[in-house]
């Protein structure tokens, strides 16, 4: 019983990645680029959601859409602004330019918010479901639902409409894409918007059950990194399904090896599939 | 020639400069400015010649610091006696990280880097033997000279001029080489480099192991100065990162960029802390970050390309003025005259 | 249009050059400069910030007259009287969690800023590297907050700590435990858990040596990584072992956490004990101090009865910071108190009579505005008096409630958390 409370733990933790994870996953398919700042937007993201109540009083149906929209236009002004630009140069200059972004956005938050640590009240999504033997905390059930339905939802939208095939015409084939009439620079910028606006929900619903502070963007990065690689590059399902993977695994090697070996087993495993399926378990080759 | 006379002309500079500034706290950011340029540098081989962009250096100059504290800990040795420790232990490392990750492409290998950086850094922060996440500490107080525990920061300035002296010489024979031949054209892309027969893996290994050696040396000088190593500040991410932007900066795959972009940095770094640091906002970083980000959006091949750059551009701008200025062709006039 | 640009960039240059920082222009004639190095950004700037706080408390209790803390030392008078009235002044600097900078700083305030003596900062490791840079200058520097015992065992003459360390909280926890006995609660065993950076590795190896030295089992012990994001699987490890005990040492956020996640998992140990930084903090008590009502805390710092000494350095202090004063920023404040006493009675900043001074020193329960037994300093120099109070957590006030010569009111055992 303890065990399946540790599993289901894990999958609600490992949905909340794979929300997060999905937009990069579309970015990083489409445009060959990482986005070290990615867990700085999910950081702002939260605060989004913070400062949504404190000063506004507004509630989770009204800030996670809010974050939502927010993030979507950072996430089109870092392309317009940046990443266009240095798509076209050295890889250096690519890692550069969003690491520097990372740099910014963490410490213009410290400076900004100051570095104390904020919760959103229990009373926001609060108490505990008891199903069966499990005891599971509402915040944390609301997010990784929320989180779930919305991955299903992304790739729905990515494979069933033309939007959608729009942005992986570009994916796939951008001189191809450009042949059929597409625009590549909109899609891309879409895309980024989209990525961004992902982290925005994540991010506002994670702030449902975690401490908001500048610092938590750096671990949130590395996690969407590793499911990332796991699932496959530009594959959302890819990264649904190795979200729940991460999330499950950590829990595990939590309460098996020890709390701090659980980072140690996920960058194992990042490890050991970089060398045997480079492509993850659902990306092309 | 004229760069070979610019290299001495940098190289006394540097040896001269402390006579010329007599201030303790001024020499030791030279200091810190030469040892930053070492690793720095030592990068450069991996990331700025062979083009592969690791993100996890952090590791090999991690065993370097921990080797010379871990000696002096355990053995009672001074910890300079660790240096070989250090660079043993990169070596393998480098050989073990290099070869699997050297198949990966771009992003994946740079991913991969940063993952293999912080699984040893988490382990090294649970191993009592190293300290765990307390750290270790150097000689509380000198016992002999050779534990080079100065009190002044003039003879650490001299050990890393030296070392970074050496460092550069054998890029500056490397490049010139066969070897930095190679490198340049893995750095143009990999199949392209295969089909003119660069044994590619194996020349991004010696590139990765020349690069780690360096790198740990850096780590043993840093130890032997600072006193203290613990997993965030020898083995942190930020400890590669400051790395990789400072060759960057000054220019990566140039012999003097990772120096310039040291020199522009560290004192940089003094210098908004002191003047902002007492009010803890953390501008230091933000600011670093500002420059990281301009650079990789404005020149991403460094400062030291930018006169070529400026050159180029005026180039440009005379032809397009002498276009302008050129009469236009007579209805009357041969047609061949006008045509250069 | 070249020469501008050049102008521009030579006077910006010079007016950095210029500033402050790396000019010594004129000063305040006769002021005593001491040097303080605190995380004041980053991961721990609350903490930092919260000490800079607390340290211009007190620098506004040695300058100025304060005729209701007259039982402290240099509190009544202005300035300092051994030193003709000099006013003192304190240079702040941020060491941004990192102890290479900590080095630097300490080496910059030395040379550049000529301080007399330096205080710090906060985090262990960045103590270690500022002190091992102030011991080879030979300046005094005195630690108010740091707690790893390798501070003063390198056999350092210039370093003075005058906070208690693990192995004192160690002793108090498991003395404090055999009492619970005696309220009705046997604890035999003792679970810990505790974040596995230098502070949670540090302070757990003293607890669980003191325990075992007491007899007490340790059912189970579990380091997790700082800053994780889910902790149900370490409480439901607790869960699965029942320890009549649990003591979280934990830095705010993963204090937050966990009882966050005990609620939600619902498991309340018999007693629950968490040692200060995390548990202490104002954010944490507002998150969750409804859910960790009876959580036993160390502190050596108690805010008092209206209108007594600590009382007032209280208010002094949240006037400036907005909140009540914790434990770490009292204990900072009462290490920089010491030294400036210390100089006071060296009659000078020389450095030879400021460590003779701090050697001499021999400061009685009462001279404190916290509570210690006192300041001395043994050979190595670390206060022999040093001492901390448990205190209980009663509707988001801790009280003090050990040892019972010093307890506001009586105990009350088993951990009583959420009501719901």
């Amino acid at each position: 019983m303890i065990l399946l409370q540790v599993v289901v733990s894990g999958l609600l933790m490992g949905s909340v990645y794979a929300l997060f994870s999905s937009g990069l996953t579309l970015v990083w398919g489409m445009m060959n680029v990482i986005n070290f700042a990615h867990g700085d937007f999910v950081m702002l993201a939260m605060y989004v959601a913070f400062f949504a109540f404190t000063l506004a009083g507004l509630g989770p149906v009204a800030f996670v859409p809010l974050a939502a929209a927010l993030l979507f236009v950072l996430g089109v002004a870092v392309y317009m602004l940046l990443i266009r630009h240095v798509m076209r140069g050295p890889m250096l200059a690519q890692i550069l330019g969003t690491f520097g972004l990372a740099l910014l956005l963490r410490y213009a938050a410290f400076w900004a918010f100051s570095a104390n640590f904020v919760t959103l009240p229990d009373t926001l999504v609060g108490g505990t479901l008891v199903l069966g033997g499990l005891r599971l905390e509402a915040a944390r059930l609301v997010g990784g639902l929320t989180a779930l339905l919305l991955t299903i939802g992304m790739h729905l939208m990515l494979t069933r409409t033309s939007l959608g095939s729009r942005l992986l015409a570009v994916a796939e084939d951008r001189q191809a894409a450009m042949l059929m009439g597409i625009r590549p620079d909109r899609m891309q910028a879409l895309a980024w918007g989209l990525a961004a606006a992902s982290t925005g929900i994540a991010g506002a619903l994670i702030a449902l059950f975690f401490y908001v502070s500048p610092t938590v963007g750096e671990n949130l990065a590395l996690i969407a990194f590793v499911v990332v690689c796991l699932g496959g590059f530009g594959s959302v399902p890819g990264a649904l399904l190795a979200g729940l993977a991460v999330g499950v695994i950590e829990a595990l090697s939590a309460f098996w090896a020890g709390a701090v070996y659980k980072d140690v087993m996920v960058y194992a495993l990042f490890l050991l599939v970089l060398w045997f399926r480079p492509q993850g378990l659902l990306g092309k080759a | 020639m004229k760069r070979t006379v610019a290299g001495l002309v940098i190289l006394l500079l540097v040896l001269l400069l402390p006579l010329a500034v007599q201030n303790e706290f001024y020499q030791r950011i030279g200091a810190l400015v030469l040892l930053a340029a070492i690793s720095a540098s030592a990068w450069n081989l991996i990331g700025g010649y062979a083009g592969q962009v690791s993100v996890g250096h952090a590791v090999y100059f991690g065993m370097g610091a921990y080797s010379a504290l871990l000696v002096y800990t355990r053995l009672g040795w001074p910890p300079i006696a660790g240096a070989p420790l250090g660079v043993a232990v990169s070596l393998l490392l480098a050989a073990l990280i290099g070869t699997p990750t050297f198949r990966l492409r771009g992003h994946y290998f740079s991913m991969a880097t940063i993952a293999a950086a912080e699984l040893i850094r988490i382990l090294v922060s649970n191993w009592e033997l190293l300290g765990a996440a307390v750290g270790l500490m150097g000689p509380a107080m000198p016992r002999s000279v050779a534990d080079l525990s100065f009190t002044t920061p003039l003879p650490y300035y001299y050990l890393f001029a030296g070392v970074l002296a050496v460092l550069l010489g054998l890029t500056w024979w490397m490049q010139r080489s066969r070897m930095g031949y190679w490198l340049r054209a893995i750095n143009g892309g990999d199949r392209a480099a295969r089909s003119l027969g660069v044994p590619v893996l194996r020349y991004k290994l010696y590139a990765l192991l020349l690069s780690a050696g360096f790198t740990a040396l850096a780590g043993t000088l840093y130890a032997v100065m600072i006193g203290f190593a613990d997993p965030e500040s020898v083995l942190g991410i930020l400890v590669s990162v400051k790395m990789l932007i400072m060759a960057a900066l000054g220019g990566a795959g140039t012999l003097f960029g990772p120096l310039l972009g040291a020199a522009i940095l560290v004192p940089l770094e003094e210098a908004t802390n002191a003047i902002f640091g007492g009010s803890g906002t953390g501008i230091t970083y933000v600011i670093y970050g500002a420059i990281i980000l301009l650079i990789a959006r404005f020149q991403p091949e460094g400062l030291l390309a930018l006169p070529a750059r400026l050159r180029a551009w005026r180039g440009r701008r005379r032809a397009r003025a002498a276009d302008a200025a050129r009469p236009l062709p007579s209805a009357t006039a041969a047609p061949d005259a006008e045509n250069a | 249009m070249v020469q501008t640009t050049r102008r521009r960039l030579a006077s910006i240059g010079a007016a950095i050059l210029a500033s402050p920082a790396f000019v010594r222009g004129a000063r305040a004639a006769d002021a005593v400069r001491i040097g303080a190095i605190y995380p004041l950004s980053g991961a721990t700037a609350s903490a930092g910030t919260a000490l800079r706080n607390a340290l211009e408390v007190a620098l506004d209790i040695v300058n100025n007259p304060h005729p209701d803390l007259a039982k402290l030392p240099l509190a009544a008078g202005s300035g300092l009287p051994g030193l003709g009235g000099s006013k003192v002044e304190i240079i702040f600097s941020d060491h941004q969690g990192n102890p290479a900078t900590a080095q630097s700083q300490a080496v910059r305030l030395i040379s550049q800023e000529r301080v007399a003596a330096l205080t710090g900062c906060y985090q262990s490791s960045a103590t270690l590297t500022a002190s091992a840079a102030a011991e080879r200058y030979n300046i005094p520097f005195v630690a108010g907050e740091a707690s790893a015992p390798s501070l003063t065992t390198r056999g350092y003459k210039w370093f003075f700590r005058t906070t208690p360390i693990g192995t004192h909280f160690g002793v108090a926890y498991a003395d404090f435990l055999g009492l619970a006995k005696q309220n009705g609660i046997p604890v035999n065993t003792v679970a810990v858990v505790n974040e596995n950076t230098e502070y949670g590795t540090s302070v757990s190896e003293a607890i669980i040596k003191a325990m075992q030295e007491k007899g007490l089992k340790i059912s189970l012990h579990i380091p997790y990584s700082a800053n994780s994001s889910d902790v149900s699987a370490q409480v439901l490890q607790l869960k699965d072992t029942k320890p009549d005990a649990v003591v979280f040492v934990s830095y705010t956020s993963d204090s937050i956490l966990y009882m966050k996640t005990m609620h939600n998992l619902a498991y309340k140990p018999p007693v629950l004990i968490g040692d200060d930084s995390g548990f202490s903090d104002a954010s944490f008590i507002e998150a969750v101090g409804d859910l960790a009502e009876g959580c036993i805390n160390r502190s050596s710092w108690d805010i008092g009865k209206p209108g007594s000494v600590t009382s007032i350095v209280n208010e002094m202090f949240k006037k400036r910071a907005g909140h009540d004063m914790d434990d770490t920023s009292a204990r900072g404040l009462q290490g920089f108190l010491v030294l400036c006493d210390a100089i006071n009675r060296a009659g000078s900043t020389d450095k030879q009579k400021v460590q003779a001074a701090l050697q001499a020193t021999d400061l009685k329960a009462d001279q404190l505005m916290i509570g210690y037994d006192g300041v001395k300093f043994g050979a190595d120099g670390q206060n022999e008096r040093a001492a901390t109070l448990l205190v209980q957590l009663h509707d988001k006030n801790y009280i003090t409630v050990w040892p019972e010569q010093a307890a506001a009111q009586p105990v009350k055992l088993p951990f009583q958390g959420w009501s719901n």
